[in-house]
């Protein structure tokens, strides 16, 4: 919020000056560049040494509380190709290759409303113990998430300054990079384990670093999954790609 | 126009480094004799340690969090999670991070 505040009070001097800021893209932020996607696909398959065996796949998730996640269709919308995207009932989805789609710039277009949705690319080593993530699959998502464009903030000034500010390399290899993972319920700790080290992560790694007020939430897409938020140190070389990352739900399996 | 760039490059950069606050700061005997999962009440916590650092969640849930002095400037963390009918239903204790 700060640094929104902070791009707010710097506008007027764009605005007063002689700097022009051309805007080559109305696009609606929950439609997704097929191309950036499909890049996205082309990272995890040259960096897969961050997850040698596992699979990538996209994910939707709800932004508002008002979100039906159920019977979500999608399609790659071009000026000519209109293809369809299988859903699964949890709403992940593999992107399929189109050569066209390509050619044209085509949007991935969900069936739900502006800025009600936000996306992420999931990738996932098949066989680990139940409620476990893995370090170097998270790794690997990051990049590719942030390869793809898949982070939906509904401002469009926060969108600007994530295009200008945010690389891949920026965010998933520094402190504050701050990439916001999804747990699949609600957790009360998130502990790294490697071999005989343990350590849990503290508490302003959890809820999206815990400063979220109810004025900013709706600018962030973790606004109605505030309690699965976590960040994970992606930058700390000294946590092997290898790494389970543990968690401890705040209903023990009992949905609260 | 220099001077103002510069001005907002400043702001940015000290509205991206603003430390959070911790949490209030209670010895950790104190939590462990006090709060007690499935009795303590949200009520009884205000009233013991006052106002902490905490996150509210739509479900009703709250998380808060303490912070204890553990020597050699380092503090531990007391995570509380309190339901939606205000009483305590998760503890944990986060040991302090080595120097």
């Amino acid at each position: 919020m700060g640094v929104f505040m902070a791009a707010s009070v710097c506008l007027p001097v764009h605005a007063a000056g002689q700097n022009t800021v051309t805007v080559k893209s109305t696009r609606d932020p929950v439609d997704k560049s097929y191309r950036k996607m499909i890049r996205g696909m082309e990272r995890f398959e040259r960096e897969r040494a961050f997850a040698p065996n596992a699979t990538l796949r996209f994910q939707l998730l709800p932004r508002l509380p008002s979100t039906d996640m159920r019977g979500i269709t999608l399609r790659i919308s071009g000026d000519t190709v209109s293809v369809p995207v299988d859903v699964d009932a949890n709403n992940f989805f593999v992107l399929p290759r189109h050569a066209q789609a390509l050619q044209e710039d085509a949007a991935v277009l969900a069936s739900r409303k502006t800025a009600s949705m936000t996306w992420r690319a999931r990738i996932e080593t098949p066989g680990l113990p139940e409620g476990t993530r893995r370090l170097g699959d998270l790794r690997l998502e990051c990049r590719v998430g942030k390869e793809a464009g898949l982070v939906s903030n509904s401002s469009p000034l926060f969108g600007w300054i994530s295009d200008a500010l945010n690389t891949p390399e920026g965010v998933c290899t520094s402190p504050d990079g701050n990439y916001l993972f999804f747990a699949e319920r609600p957790i009360f700790a998130v502990t790294l384990r490697a071999g005989e080290r343990v350590e849990t992560l503290p508490f302003n790694m959890l809820y999206a670093g815990g400063e979220q007020t109810p004025d900013m939430l709706p600018f962030c897409d973790c606004q109605v999954l505030l309690d699965r938020t976590y960040y994970v140190p992606l930058w700390d070389a000294s946590w092997p790609d290898d790494t389970l990352v543990e968690f401890e739900y705040m209903d023990d399996g009992v949905t609260p | 126009m220099r001077l103002r760039l510069l001005l907002c490059a400043a702001l940015l950069a000290g509205c991206a480094t603003q430390p959070a606050p911790p949490g209030s700061v209670v010895a950790a005997e104190r939590l462990s004799a006090t709060v007690v999962a499935g009795r303590t009440t949200k009520a009884e916590l205000l009233a013991a340690f006052g106002p902490t650092k905490s996150v509210r969640f739509d479900s009703g849930y709250e998380a808060w969090v303490y912070q204890s002095p553990a020597g050699g400037g380092q503090f531990s963390e007391f995570v509380v999670l309190i339901d939606p009918s205000s009483v305590v239903s998760k503890t944990r204790t986060r040991a302090a991070a080595a120097p």
